[in-house]
């Protein structure tokens, strides 16, 4: 109690508001600014500008996230988030073209120009219920400007097909096509003279007939109609393989149901080349890709890569524009297990690029000699499912850096076989995550416990005995202690604090069915990542972390068990009944997880006392008791015409360090502590209503309702200690309201009046289902700049920091957090403070919260698509470690009332010890001098 | 043994006689008179209060009455150091700084070794007859170190270090337990 004091008396000593330095970034925080699995046909190299040779790599990922990636070092130079389609949209397009700075990227009905050096927007346009089905860039030989932007030739539309010209500096439509016929659109091409619009015409019976219209590049009018009789082969869209863009590949390809024969077509003509599929291998083809050169001066040749469940193998066709045919030039040798090809051009020169499992090797599309091969450097590469290619000629060797999306989600550089860097764009799509527990640390406590239980000299037995096994470390110690010293001057750290618990690992669990472990000491740096599900995707819900050991629940009822180390799978439980949620009961004699069903009931009733609140379907909050999962105990439901959407209850580690708050004259007011508050948030039509209920007997302690809230908006809220906050958009009802984001904060008191506990008075504990105490509620609201879209509390061993309220802000991509004194509900309105308020750190209630530069934990850093904050304490009571998930992956350490438990970085150790180095010195020097004229003064006297 | 000290020289004779006291004179020297200003009853203190007492013996009523003055005067000084101390504490302001802490703790020593000092002060006033009358300039005496401690006492109350208000105690007062516990899983 004692220390609790002094530590509070320390900690609010210190400001509150404190920034993050310079000197801190990437050194307390790292932060992976991902772009989510790169798509297939929108990833490649490009040079953005026609004077420089350097080339960047562009995706339009599956996030729809438009980046341009430095190949170098993978780092992300600029990104724009494309996804502003007012519909949803599935897979969005990106094309553009070399020395050309303007790129098209289209998602849905949003088509968008940006700027390939620096990603700034051009122009962007809305087609309104009119998704793109196909987007090409008109490469014209235009003499005069070829750094011109070039147009864009876009098909839109689901049912009825437009095929539109857009004007490549504005955006502006030059001409449309409207296709009437009902045939369903599918691709456009373009030539010099013509742009070909290629849609698919049901047949009478069954299948679709591909229907080719030309229509004229400059006023788009109807030149020429081809129907192709492929009405027995083609059964949908995806069963087209490929439609070139250009005269670089000027084809249609598809194949018969049974994948036996491949048929070509060359746009424009009506022949059709029938290609027999020549399968060996035995084994059922599982897919067949088209790869061809879109550069529109490149050779039109192109290869057919076949790839079976064992082995993979290509085949390289060449064109013959003139009298259009396409002829087989050779193969490619069929080897074991996958291949990914992909196409790259130099001049006209086109060259496919390999790579399996083993090497990657490089052929010209002219001839079969392999120009290069290269052994991979990590063999064990998971399998690439599409790469994009760069090469360099120098004479006869070439040289090629190959950029491979793998299934793992991972998209990895790998240049003449050597890897360069790996991005884990799978992060992108981090559905739960949890700091992981290091094992050693159970081992100790485990030590502990046996010696708890023991009788006194037993116990000392053991520790000694403890002890003198520890001796063993002692010459390995000993050995690394001058190394420790030497390296405790040059690191920034005055002390090595990851015995402190601040560079856990933390794990985290991907949609894609993968979970990963990253390591908070070495920026981030992934240590493993394993595929845990069975399935392609999951849902994990739950991160679950014990000493040595992580458990990941999905949605399905399954969960794996993994070691925390290495990534290794311990065990496995099948998939059961479809869960909305977990309950953990973190308490002795084991923890203990409930699963809870979609419409809110416990799984498993459990032989412990205890209540569990769940969210059942359609809206409303259930309490049950723990040992009853048929019927619940009470069932809240919002007034008609509200349902709620959210609700929050005090974090599991939730300590408080006083359980009051002393005024200026050192009275106190009570706060109303119950760990059993749920918070609920309920939206009406344009109202919003904040409940605060009592979980064991779902009585309703306090609640407000603001009117006029715009409930499209993000509405966020956290409770914590004795206070709930939480923002919403506000809009005009009357005259006294105010519009903007406000974000509001109460208080909870047990009394109005201080030195007074309440109805309940001194009792040590109490029932909630006795006449619950209503709490004293103080409320203060802000409006503040932004709309915050998720709230967190900063989390310390023993709740004596102050807290941080951490608030996601979309708009700006950043991570904020506002100090607690900052957001006090008694701070005095209209009014300046007495000096008791003062005295109580109270100022002046400002209407407009600003938030200050210095409160922003990412400060330069663009954290985009958080979806959730997390905060744990750790040894340090100073400290909370932050991670945040979602889109990016963003991790922090915040010090809310500075690390006044940590020697700062204006302490030097070494000044330190110079100066000990110097007295000791002088002490020597001095000594016999002193000793002498002392006895010379013994002399003197006597 | 080659440390051990040489046998120390034999003192001059002098020095002897000046370290031994004079001889006991006789009868016939005793009877010659001192010369004018020359006491040979102050070679010791111990001589001189003999004869005081034996002065006051002489006058008892008049040395009883100057004791009494004399004890009355020691019984108010710290009186006189209220007012000083008052405007001295007052001046320093209430803020916990080493200087206000010093006069604090120099507030306090000086009345509680006063106090603990009271017999002591008195004894040289203390005789049969005086002894009475001692009592009540004692008690006015201790009243005054009181006093003076009061002050302290204020003092260190206006600093905020005396465990008077609701505050102090809330450190040990504990959080109420409820009985019932519950488990959320609301994502």
């Amino acid at each position: 109690m004692r220390l609790q004091a002094t530590l509070l008396l320390l900690a609010s000593c210190v400001p509150s508001a404190v920034a993050i330095y310079r000197d801190e970034v990437d050194h307390i925080d790292f932060h992976h600014a991902l772009l989510g699995v790169p798509s297939s046909h929108s990833t490649f190299f490009l040079k953005p500008s026609s004077s420089s040779n350097a080339s960047l790599l562009y995706t339009l990922s599956e996030k729809s996230l438009l980046g341009a990636v430095n190949p170098k070092d993978g780092s992300v130079i600029w990104r724009q988030n494309v996804s502003r389609s007012a519909a949803g949209a599935d897979i969005g397009i990106l094309r553009a073209s070399d020395g050309i700075n303007a790129m098209v990227s289209a998602v849905g009905d949003y088509v968008s120009s940006w700027s390939a050096l620096d990603g700034k927007l051009i122009w962007e346009s809305w087609f309104f219920d009119e998704p793109i089905a196909d987007l090409e860039l008109l490469e014209l030989k235009d003499a005069a400007s070829p750094s011109a932007a070039k147009d864009t030739i876009a098909l839109f539309g689901s049912k009825t097909g437009v095929v539109r010209r857009l004007d490549g500096d504005s955006g502006k439509v030059k001409w449309e096509h409207k296709d009437e016929s009902g045939d369903v659109p599918f691709q456009v091409s373009s030539s010099s003279t013509d742009v070909f619009y290629i849609s698919l015409q049901s047949a009478l019976l069954k299948g679709y007939k591909i229907k080719v219209t030309s229509l004229d590049l400059l006023t788009g009018r109807q030149n020429q109609q081809l129907t192709l009789n492929s009405e027995g082969d083609i059964s949908g869209p995806e069963s087209v393989l490929f439609v070139g863009a250009n005269t670089a590949s000027p084809l249609i390809v598809w194949t018969d149901k049974s994948q036996k024969v491949l048929k070509v077509n060359v746009i424009g003509t009506k022949q059709v080349k029938t290609i027999n599929v020549d399968n060996t291998s035995g084994g059922d083809i599982q897919s067949i890709t088209v790869h061809a050169p879109k550069k529109l001066n490149s050779l039109p040749h192109f290869l057919v890569h076949y790839q079976t469940q064992s082995t993979s193998w290509a085949e390289v066709y060449h064109v013959n524009l003139q009298s259009a045919t396409v002829s087989k030039a050779y193969d490619l040798p069929r080897l074991e297990g996958w291949s990914a090809f992909s196409t790259s051009t130099k001049d006209a020169n086109v060259y496919f690029t390999r790579i399996t499992q083993s090497e990657m090797s490089i052929v010209s599309s002219a001839s079969h000699g392999i120009l290069g091969r290269w052994p991979l450097q990590t063999p064990s590469m998971e399998r690439a499912l599409h790469a994009v290619s760069e090469v360099v000629t120098k004479g006869d060797s070439v040289a090629v850096r190959s950029a491979a999306a793998l299934e793992s989600g991972d998209w990895q550089l790998i240049r003449n076989g050597q890897t360069e860097w790996t991005r884990y764009e799978a992060l992108a799509g981090a559905l739960a995550a949890n700091w992981a527990e290091e094992e050693y640390q159970e081992d100790l406590a485990h030590q502990l416990e046996v010696e708890g239980h023991e009788s006194l000299y037993g116990a000392y037995a053991h520790r000694v005995k403890r002890h003198v096994k520890d001796l063993e470390h002692l010459p390995e110690w000993l050995k690394s202690l001058p190394k420790r010293i030497l390296t405790s001057f040059v690191t920034d750290e005055v002390s090595n604090l990851d015995s402190f618990g601040i560079s856990k690992p933390v794990i985290v669990a991907t949609e894609n069915g993968r979970v990963y472990a990253l390591d908070s000491g070495k920026h981030g740096a992934v240590s493993w990542g394993v595929k845990a599900a069975e399935t392609e995707t999951w849902n994990p819900i739950a991160v679950i972390t014990q000493p040595g050991i992580a458990t990941v629940y999905a949605d399905d009822g399954s969960s794996v068990v993994l070691n925390i180390a290495s990534g290794e799978i311990i065990m496995r439980t099948p998939a059961s009944t479809k869960l909305r949620s977990v309950a953990v009961l973190n308490d002795p004699p084991a923890p203990l997880i409930v699963g809870i069903s979609e419409d809110g009931t416990p799984v498993e009733s459990v032989d412990r006392p205890g209540f569990f609140v769940t969210l059942g379907s359609n809206g409303r909050l259930l309490g049950w008791s723990a040992s009853n999962n048929k019927f619940p105990l009470w069932e809240f439901l919002p007034p008609q015409g509200q349902k709620i959407i959210h609700a929050t209850a005090r974090p599991a580690h939730d300590p408080v360090a006083s359980i009051g708050k002393v005024l200026g004259d050192r009275s106190v007011l009570y706060k109303y502590l119950s760990p059993n508050l749920v918070f609920v948030t309920a939206v009406g039509e344009s109202s919003a209503t904040f409940f605060l209920l009592d979980a064991i007997s779902g009585g309703i302690l306090h609640a407000t309702i603001h009117t006029g809230v715009d409930t499209t908006q993000p509405i966020a809220s956290t409770i914590s200690e004795n206070w709930f906050a939480y923002s919403f958009w506000g809009d005009v009802s009357d005259g006294s309201e105010a519009t903007g984001y406000q974000l509001v904060i109460s208080e909870l008191y047990e009394s109005s009046i201080p030195n007074d506990r309440g109805p309940l008075g001194s009792a040590s504990n109490y029932s909630s289902l006795d006449t619950l105490p209503l709490p004293y509620v103080v409320s203060n609201s802000f409006i503040i700049p932004e709309p915050i879209s998720h709230m967190a509390v900063t989390q310390t061993r023993q709740g004596i920091t102050t807290r941080q309220l951490l608030c996601t802000l979309p708009s700006s991509n950043s991570l904020v957090g506002i100090p607690r004194p900052v957001l006090d509900a008694r701070r005095p309105v209209g009014r300046d403070p007495t000096s008791a308020e003062v005295e109580e750190g109270l100022f002046r209630y400002s209407p407009f919260l600003e938030f200050d530069g210095k409160w922003y934990l990412s400060h330069a850093r663009e954290v985009a698509g958080i979806k959730k904050v997390l905060s744990a304490p750790t040894l340090l009571e100073s400290t909370s470690l932050i991670f945040a998930f979602g889109g990016d992956i963003f991790a922090t350490r915040a010090t809310p009332s500075q690390a006044f438990d940590i020697l700062g970085k204006g302490f030097s150790k070494l000044q330190l010890l110079m100066t000990i180095v110097a007295l000791t010195v002088g002490v020597i020097i001095l000594a016999p001098m002193v000793r002498r004229k002392q006895v010379d003064q013994i002399w003197k006297s006597s | 043994m080659a440390s051990k000290p040489l046998n120390p020289v034999p003192p001059p004779q002098w020095v002897v006689a000046l370290n031994s006291p004079a001889p006991n004179p006789s009868k016939a020297i005793s009877r010659i008179p001192d010369p004018p200003g020359f006491s040979r009853s102050k070679a010791g203190g111990k001589n001189h209060t003999q004869q005081s007492t034996s002065t006051a013996a002489a006058k008892p009523v008049e040395t009883d009455t100057l004791k009494l003055k004399k004890a009355w005067e020691i019984a108010l000084a710290p009186s006189k150091q209220i007012p000083m101390n008052a405007i001295m504490m007052y001046m320093s302001g209430n803020s916990l700084q080493i200087f206000s802490i010093m006069m604090v703790f120099m507030l306090f020593k000086a009345p509680i070794q006063g106090l603990i000092n009271t017999n002591t002060v008195f004894a040289k006033f203390d005789t049969e007859s005086t002894r009475g009358k001692l009592l009540g300039v004692k008690a006015i005496y201790v009243l005054m170190q009181f006093l003076l401690l009061g002050l302290g006492v204020w003092k260190v109350n206006a600093m905020g270090l005396l465990p008077t208000t609701r505050s102090d105690w809330l450190a040990w007062e504990s959080e109420r337990q409820p009985l019932e516990r519950a488990y959320f899983a609301l994502s």
